[in-house]
């Protein structure tokens, strides 16, 4: 027993020694607290200037801190209400990737194959030659533009007026038709008006969280944050329905795993459950909604010039209802994998009137051969049950990028689109001739290439001049050896705007070396229809400069000057100034660049000084205008339509060849293809490269250790990754998974460009493989 | 005839017996002797990332909590506590030795925290409740002697306060988290060491701002892109 007194005494003595020392070290610099952040304590001469974030689609305010000229820190923005001060490890560090050693400083021209350092200038009269003689040569239609979903609103703004309103060709898409364009036509089918109703506001009222094959914890991290304080708070619900185990499904309250494509039945059995059980809110459904079918077998888009045109057609509740009867819970269970009694379950959290429900998507929904029908299907089920466009109940499709809805969707930089309405409507080209003060027949009517089909046109031969501005798509398209090949072709001249070197500028003929975010200025628009301006907060480095600067230069030399009467310091303002012309009124109004300046953010439609937070509810949005709660004035007959949609199975799916389901997507650590956070230390050294993760049980049955390369094989292609098991997710057995950022690794170059044929949008997240040991 | 016809029934009831259970037991003794483990939970468990989680019913509790200065823990003695960096801490104060396993004994003070009076100070929390065999790798310090002497080479534990690399941005994991995969034990409440407390225990979801920068990895070669010339 002494020996133990002694230590005892030991212990005491030691206790009361460091509890001097406690009192000399009150803070140390590596913990910030949140009431110092406000007020600025302890942060040196830092000049805090405010901006959203460079990466993901929540849009997050930031604060970044400028000394000499050099940005040097970053912080959340406490006043934005998106984030609150909160930002995830990629925002945080997200301005140390301008410092990088390999950062595109000057012009690079390919002269006897080796890339020449040229004055800026020269460059962009070479790109302007180029275009203008491949025109006359070849037609307008042999020049394409491919923007981007980071593209800011005047960089999307004048690559559309150049092509479509100066050059007079369709052939403008954009990367976000590879994240986005399921929701879009989602939207637009179902709703006759693109984007979210609701707002992130949602998350303070609502019960449940429902999630559809979306790992928000690392994907939408400050949304799930925001999810979480409302799960401690106020016991709110978190249910994760998903093809993998992921770290928002550790965090959620209950997990329901399920077999990739079968969320369409799934989504189905839910409605069944709820007419079948008497939660129909019939009011809300006699008063707001019609019902519709389409054409079904419509194919995948597998081969070149797929062209596809979907007919609907008018049915009646009855119709609707015999249509259910295929997808009762236990029908589905047998080729989901998902319980009857977990089918009745997400349905009885539907069809509780008493509990507000949110559903959130992102990818795994809009990549997906059906994606368009998915979208439908979520729609479905928040008509049935009336829970739309009220704070707390709604269904709310999250962006991967920070501006594919602000530039992409709004400004409109697909082929089809044009900053207000489409190509192919005659009164929305004659309201784009106007603004832009050019004929109307100028603008053609008929759309002519998606992302998918721009590049096989590149590799056809039929595309002979592209310029890729913010978007490294030789990483990022399916089935990229194809493309590749494609891109590298003499036939085709390849200008690559960027701010690093990327596989995409490794084919280039002439680089142009861009401005990055904070060097430029700019404006987003986020998921819940925020638009949010920066001004230019350091010197770029070198020659660089504005995406939007170079299409303006270019378009100078081409001889359309007069349709670009931009100055130089002011672009940004001046061109979103004309671009606000297009979305005038109570439906789309945008908020002036005066309130943009002062707030960290403002929601559209902006109305009379004030922000629009839910559409289509007569309380919230002065739009609505049929006297009743509300109204879908999307629709020519303001009604919202649910839309009959079966079950269709994947374009390729798991055989004996090929056992097993890949599926891509993302890490917390990296932006998309990696070029901006593979270049910032930290990110790089949490997450160094690609990984293949496995089920445990096919990992032992292949007997493959962990970190062990193995080769993942498909009709395609193949790539070599090391094996993870057990480590940040985990997929269902007979399913792989593998993260995209990696150009190292590049499994793209396995990846099936099979395409939902109503979005042209491509699935990412199934084909089948085969694995071996490397 | 009957007495015959009797007995033969009765025989060949027993033999049809014998056959059924001969068959049977045959049928069993050819079941394998490896018996497949069945998982016990219905959602699959990923052990680092489910850990992060754990405790946060109590994340509120611990935001809102007063600090109690004068009781605080330092990084100093929780490292004291340990022979290097990483290892598990040995048992600094008297313990009654019987035959008790952790969840009788240790665990009624470590799993949740709290202050005792007879130490003046608040119980350090487990990252691992689970395990409940406490003295497996935590064992009492009997006494302060060397049977022989060493040098053991003491690799300093990382410091605290330059984890972040800009002012501003949070600060990375310097160390390992295999079985102390739950950050707010340590780094949460009143017996957390006042350098390491974190002052926002409600965020939960830690490794969404802070990443391991110390991860077990394959060496695949430095990333640096090259312009290639064609």
């Amino acid at each position: 027993m002494s020996a133990t007194l002694t230590s005892r005494r030991i212990f005491i003595k030691k206790m009361a020694a460091t509890a001097a020392m406690t009192a000399a070290m009150t803070m140390f610099p590596g913990i910030i607290f949140a009431s110092e952040q406000l007020a600025g304590i302890s942060e040196g001469n830092l000049d805090w200037k405010k901006g959203p974030c460079r990466f993901c689609g929540v849009g997050c305010g930031i604060l970044v801190g400028v000394e000499n000229g050099k940005a040097v820190a970053v912080k959340g923005d406490p006043n934005s209400s998106v984030n609150k001060g909160l930002l995830c490890v990629k925002g945080y560090h997200q301005t140390m990737c301008i410092q990088a050693s390999d950062r595109l400083t000057h012009a690079l021209v390919k002269k006897n194959g080796k890339y020449v350092k040229t004055p800026i200038n020269e460059a962009l009269d070479l790109v302007a030659r180029k275009m203008k003689s491949t025109i006359e040569k070849h037609g307008k239609d042999s020049v394409a533009m491919y923007t981007s979903g980071q593209s800011t609103i005047p960089e999307g703004y004048v690559a559309s007026k150049l092509m479509k309103g100066a050059i007079g060709t369709n052939n403008l898409d954009c990367n976000a038709r590879l994240c986005m364009a399921s929701a879009v036509t989602g939207f637009l089918t179902s709703f006759g008006a693109d984007e979210p109703m609701g707002c992130y506001e949602d998350i303070d009222h609502a019960d449940y969280f429902i999630t559809w094959g979306n790992n928000m914890a690392e994907m939408h991290p400050v949304l799930f944050s925001r999810m979480l304080e409302q799960k401690n708070n106020r016991g709110a619900k978190i249910i994760d329905f998903a093809t993998r185990t992921t770290r928002s499904s550790t965090a959620s309250n209950r997990s329901i795993l399920f077999e990739p494509q079968t969320d369409l039945a799934v989504a189905n059995a839910i409605c069944y459950e709820i007419i079948n059980n008497g939660w129909v809110n019939t009011k809300f459904v006699e008063d707001h909604t019609t019902f519709s079918k389409g054409l079904t077998k419509m194919g995948y888009g597998l081969e070149d010039n797929y062209s596809f045109t979907d007919k609907p057609t008018k049915i009646n509740f009855a119709e609707y209802k015999k249509f259910l009867e295929d997808y009762t819970p236990e029908k589905v269970e047998k080729y989901s994998k998902v319980s009857a009694k977990d089918i009745k379950y997400l349905a009885s959290i539907y069809g509780n009137p008493n509990k507000k429900v949110v559903s959130y998507w992102c990818m795994g929904m809009n990549q997906h051969t059906r994606g368009t029908w998915m979208n439908n299907l979520v729609y479905n089920i928040h008509l049935l049950t009336g829970k739309i466009s009220q704070p707390g109940n709604g269904p709310f499709s999250l962006t991967g990028q920070p501006s594919a809805c602000g530039t992409a969707r709004e400004v409109g930089t697909f082929t089809h689109k044009l900053p207000h309405g489409v190509v192919t409507n005659r009164k929305d080209r004659e309201m784009a001739a106007r603004i832009w003060k050019v004929p109307v027949e100028r603008i053609p009517a008929k759309p002519t290439y998606h992302a998918t089909e721009m590049f096989r046109a590149v590799d056809r031969g039929d595309i002979k001049f592209i310029w890729t501005q913010v978007t490294n798509p030789l990483v990022s398209l399916p089935k990229t050896k194809r493309y590749t090949a494609g891109m590298k072709k003499d036939s085709c001249f390849v200008v690559v705007s960027d701010v690093f070197p990327t596989p995409t500028s490794d084919v280039a003929d002439v680089i142009l070396p861009a401005s990055w975010h904070i060097e430029k200025s700019g404006l987003y628009g986020n998921s819940e229809r925020r638009t949010q301006y920066w001004d230019k907060m350091v010197e770029g480095p070198g020659d660089t400069t504005p995406d939007a600067w170079m299409t303006i230069e270019v378009a100078k030399r081409m001889g359309y000057g007069d349709l670009f009467p931009y100055s130089k310091e002011n672009h940004a303002e001046e061109i979103y100034n004309e671009y606000r012309q297009f979305h005038e009124g109570a439906k789309h109004g945008m908020a002036p660049l005066e309130v943009l300046k002062k707030e960290s953010g403002v929601i559209w439609p902006y109305v009379n000084g004030k922000s629009t937070q839910w559409r289509f509810n007569s309380k919230y949005d002065p739009a609505c205008d049929n006297g009743k709660d509300f109204h879908f004035y999307g629709k020519p007959d303001g009604k919202a339509v649910i839309w009959q949609r079966p079950y269709e199975p994947a374009a390729e799916f798991p055989d004996k060849e090929y056992p097993f389901w890949l599926n891509t997507g993302r890490v917390i650590e990296h932006w998309h293809t990696g070029s901006m956070t593979r270049r910032i230390p930290v990110l790089h050294k949490a997450m160094p490269h690609a990984y293949v993760e496995f089920h445990p049980d096919d990992a032992k049955a292949l007997s493959i250790r962990d970190g062990e390369n193995v080769k993942v094989i498909s009709r395609r292609g193949e790539c070599v990754l090391p094996a993870s098991i057990n480590k940040r997710g985990l997929p269902t057995k007979g399913q792989v998974f593998v993260p995209f950022f990696d150009e190292n690794m590049m499994i793209n170059d396995v990846t099936l460009d099979a395409f939902c044929p109503i979005s042209k949008e491509p699935d990412y997240k199934k084909c089948a493989v085969k694995i071996q040991k490397a | 005839m009957k007495k015959r016809l009797g007995i033969i029934s009765l025989f060949i009831m027993l033999f049809i017996a014998f056959i059924t259970v001969w068959n049977f037991s045959y049928e069993q003794g050819r079941e394998e002797a490896y018996i497949p483990l069945k998982g016990s939970s219905l959602t699959p468990i990923i052990p680092s990332e489910t850990g992060v989680f754990r405790r946060a019913e109590f994340a509120l509790d611990y935001a809102n909590m007063p600090f109690d200065k004068e009781h605080e823990r330092s990084l100093e003695t929780y490292y004291d506590n340990r022979a290097f960096h990483g290892a598990p801490p040995s048992i600094p104060h008297p313990i009654v030795e019987t035959q008790n396993i952790g969840g009788n004994s240790c665990l009624k003070c470590h799993e949740n925290g709290g202050f005792v009076e007879k130490y003046n100070a608040y119980t350090p929390v487990v990252p691992h409740p689970e395990l409940v065999n406490c003295k497996q790798c935590h064992v009492a310090q009997q006494n302060n002697t060397l049977f022989k002497s060493g040098d053991y080479l003491k690799v300093n534990a990382p410091s605290v306060g330059d984890n972040n690399v800009l002012i501003t941005s949070p600060p990375v994991i310097p160390h390992q988290i295999q079985m102390h995969e739950n950050c707010l034990s340590c780094h949460a409440g009143p017996s957390a060491p006042k350098e390491i407390r974190v002052t926002h225990p409600e965020r939960i979801n830690c490794r969404q701002c802070h990443v391991l920068n110390n991860k077990e990895i394959k060496d695949i070669g430095v990333f640096i892109k090259e312009i290639k010339n064609e």
